[in-house]
């Protein structure tokens, strides 16, 4: 794997997915609108060659004025439709601002989805706050910093994200701020596991 | 009624875990290898499997 690491900055060039096409249209709605967004959890791995399949991309944006949403909801709607809202207003006032999370499929499917989320607790304003730029191609992506990813992987437990939590160690283990990561790990009480990864 | 299978719940667990040793050791050896493989191979090998076609439910 070819790659060049900087803080806050990973650089690669491979061949796209169609589920690296489908994020890359829906972030593209995102950048045209000005609106600040972090991908999270298992899209995260995969970015990084991870083989396996996921249903959806998360994802946190940051809070915006009901118009600039209807900006995004209104470009997205030449690729995409929401599945648990019916139009702008509705998505914005119901779902987003109580933070409940949107679904956005290419239109008439179901899978793969963008779920899409305001930030709401702490954590996951830090987390939009020191996102991470992937420039993939030429393009960028911001995704959340390694060091959470790992241990809020940790954190949620399940095989799969213990396998994802694995995967990302083991890949950038040698560029990562060790004591961040740990840092994390105590915070998510995960710093067993964590010793368990190395 | 059909009467249900002998379920060894201690091997059943044993087996889980044996599972997810060796899951566990194949991510170990594919980022072994991811590491020593250009992007153009390793990203078409994964575009393969995401791709590929899906079984009819």
């Amino acid at each position: 794997m070819e790659f060049t690491f900087e803080k806050g900055r990973i650089r690669f060039d491979r061949e796209l997915s169609e589920l690296d096409v489908f994020v890359r249209k829906f972030v593209d709605a995102l950048d045209a609108c000005g609106i600040r967004y972090v991908v999270i959890s298992g899209y995260v791995p995969i970015l990084f060659g991870r083989s396996r399949e996921t249903e959806d991309v998360d994802l946190f944006i940051e809070r915006t004025s009901q118009e600039k949403f209807t900006e995004l909801w209104n470009r997205l709607s030449a690729d995409f439709e929401c599945i648990n809202a019916a139009n702008a207003s509705e998505a914005f006032a119901e779902y987003l601002s109580n933070d409940t999370a949107l679904r956005f499929a290419y239109s008439g499917s179901f899978i793969p989805n963008m779920e899409v989320k305001f930030p709401k607790r702490d954590l996951d304003r830090y987390t939009l706050d020191n996102r991470v730029e992937v420039i993939l191609n030429g393009r960028s992506l911001f995704i959340s910093t390694l060091e959470l990813q790992i241990a809020y992987k940790l954190f949620l437990g399940s095989e799969k994200d213990l396998e994802d939590a694995l995967y990302l160690w083991l890949l950038f283990k040698e560029h990562l701020d060790v004591e961040t990561l740990k840092r994390h790990a105590v915070q998510l009480n995960v710093s067993e596991k964590l010793r368990d990864l190395k | 009624m059909t009467d249900l299978p002998h379920v060894d719940l201690a091997e059943l667990n044993a087996d889980k875990e044996e599972n997810i040793r060796q899951r566990r050791e194949f991510i170990r050896k594919y980022v072994e290898w991811l590491k020593k493989t250009p992007n153009a191979v390793w990203s078409a090998q994964q575009n393969r499997m995401l791709s590929k076609p899906k079984a009819k439910a």
